[in-house]
């Protein structure tokens, strides 16, 4: 089996961190023993469509993927190969992408893929696999094929990015902007924490990002679970972790090193709230979404200048985005509001909608005030730079310091750096 | 978040995208030589797709299990309010034409015309 991630256009002006990618990993775990897989990220690497295969999986996350995994769909169709998808923007372009694969898979693969290849096999394989909302034993979730990365292809001058890692599926929330509902259904599903911990602790890498939604949805599951990862000494990043001293601590304690935390507005709350992460010597990455119905573009000016009283480590501004299977999307369609439709737009740095209290052109200028405002002083890549060396720091204390590659210095994601340039875009 | 059951007369459960087990909260009412059906969004408590994402489907199936001629039907799309302190979850009904091109599918409707005609036969 050929397994392919698609790239996608990365958005102008921002540094780029390419992270060996979780869910083609995730769904090689899931084959059966009998399959053989080569694993191509065309983020990092060109593809070789002569390369032989009887088969070909396109693993898709981003909306921005789907098109390019259609291109590389008929590419492989001129060449007589089957071509099956799946994945997180298959399900929520599933519509479209049927048209394109001569296989489509719905849902999580646990338990599922020997099914499939022996229909491979007997040549029946069929048009649709439809798994939607029957969730697999969460117990069944397995290690991932991490033995597939190219490791060298995700490194930044000698630094190795971070794994991605799941200790838990599905959301009890169900944010306005937010597919993961519908995707991985309304009910929290945390793994088996033995499991976690095996799976975490077999990881070649001291740093990982625990890609949950929210690590804040069960807070006897989340205080077991970092009381149980603290002996690996792993380092992680996260999304929300549950505002509670205790909790906070042992997030410490088991390795939290900063945290996605959206910043929605300019209260005293938001303001403490980050200041307790960082009492906790947790780093914080403010998540700011633009454009929702309730702010003016004033709004949006006054939430980007108090991003600078708040002591933020990092932020990431994105434009609202209708993501198809979310609330807003609904909303945005029955006001007839969305007037873009291509999906490569898709990238939450593009205004595909019309806002309600600004132009679509405003709204963007607002974005790209929010981007060059809050990192003027201090390029992403140093703020970046002064969180990995937090990091480092606490390793060296714990004697889990992995010092830089040095044969790979000069290299930012298999490319050779231009020393003379300070972004890295790849 | 839930849904206040003064929204519906009885859950419906139909089968959205990709034939996903969902639910939304319907009520029908005979105006004027009309079926008013108004279907509306449960949220958290519906495991599937959304009402609007459903939509023609989701017609179809509650013509069919209700005996009701597509043609003799108002089809109406309400988002409920759910007392959430999110403004997004505020109350708003929309009349769908499924005729009609995207830009004119949707139509909103006074809320309060909307409950006048609700409240006939109730």
């Amino acid at each position: 089996m050929k397994l392919i991630y698609p790239k996608w256009k990365k958005l102008p002006g921002q540094t780029t961190f390419n992270l060996p990618p979780h869910g083609p990993v995730a769904f090689a775990g899931t084959l059966p023993d009998y399959v053989d897989v080569s694993f191509t990220d065309e983020n990092v690497e060109p593809i070789d469509f002569n390369e032989e295969c009887d088969i070909v999986a396109l693993s898709m996350m981003l909306s921005t993927q789907v098109k390019r995994g259609w291109e590389i769909a008929a590419e492989y169709h001129k060449r007589g190969k089957l071509v099956m998808a799946g994945g997180i923007s298959s399900m929520l372009h599933a519509e479209e992408m049927v048209n394109h694969v001569d296989s489509l898979f719905l849902g999580e693969s646990e338990g599922r893929m020997d099914g499939v290849m022996q229909d491979f096999v007997r040549g029946e394989l069929k048009k649709v696999y439809n798994y939607m909302g029957q969730m697999p034993p969460i117990e069944s979730v397995g290690p991932c094929r991490r033995d597939l990365y190219k490791r060298e292809l995700y490194n930044h001058k000698g630094v190795q990015m971070v794994d991605l890692f799941h200790a838990s599926r599905g959301c009890r929330f169900s944010c306005y902007p937010c597919a993961v509902s519908y995707l991985g259904g309304r009910k929290f599903r945390p793994r088996p924490i033995d499991k976690v911990v095996e799976d975490m602790a077999a990881i070649e890498n001291n740093r990982l990002f625990i890609v949950d939604n929210s690590l804040a949805q069960n807070k006897e599951w989340e205080k077991e679970l970092f009381r149980a990862i603290a002996p690996l000494k792993k380092k992680w990043i996260s999304h929300t972790i549950e505002d509670d001293e205790e909790v906070l601590q042992l997030a410490y304690e088991a390795g939290a090193w900063y945290v996605y935390q959206a910043v929605y507005d300019t209260s005293d709350y938001i303001k403490e709230r980050v200041k307790r992460y960082h009492d906790h010597g947790i780093g914080v990455e403010g998540t700011i979404l633009l454009g929702l119905d309730n702010q003016t573009e004033d709004d949006c000016k006054r939430l980007i200048d108090f991003l600078g009283e708040i002591d933020l480590d990092l932020a990431e501004f994105t434009v609202l985005t209708p993501f198809p299977h979310t609330k807003i999307y609904d909303d945005l369609l029955r006001q007839g509001r969305i007037f873009d439709f291509d999906w490569n737009h898709y990238n939450a740095g593009q205004v595909v909608f019309q806002p309600k209290h600004m132009t679509p052109e405003q709204l963007q200028n607002v974005y790209d005030y929010a981007w060059q405002s809050f990192y003027k002083n201090e390029t992403q890549e140093q703020k970046m730079f002064n969180l990995f060396c937090n990091v480092a720091l606490r390793e060296m204390n714990e004697g889990t310091y992995r010092p830089r590659d040095r044969k790979l210095m000069n290299q930012s994601f298999g490319h050779q750096v231009d020393r003379s340039k300070r972004n890295v875009n790849v | 978040m839930k849904v206040p059951k003064e929204y519906y007369d009885e859950i419906f459960e139909f089968r959205g995208t990709w034939d996903e087990p969902s639910t939304c909260g319907l009520k029908i009412r005979q105006y004027e030589g009309k079926y008013y059906v108004v279907v509306t969004e449960l949220y958290q408590e519906n495991p599937g797709t959304s009402i609007t994402y459903a939509g023609r489907k989701l017609a179809d199936q509650i013509c069919e299990a209700k005996g009701l001629r597509f043609d003799d039907m108002v089809y109406i799309e309400c988002a409920p309010d759910t007392n959430s302190k999110l403004s997004f979850y505020d109350e708003e009904y929309f009349e769908v034409d499924f005729n009609a091109d995207l830009q004119h599918k949707y139509h909103q409707l006074d809320p309060q015309k909307v409950k006048a005609i609700l409240s006939q036969n109730a």
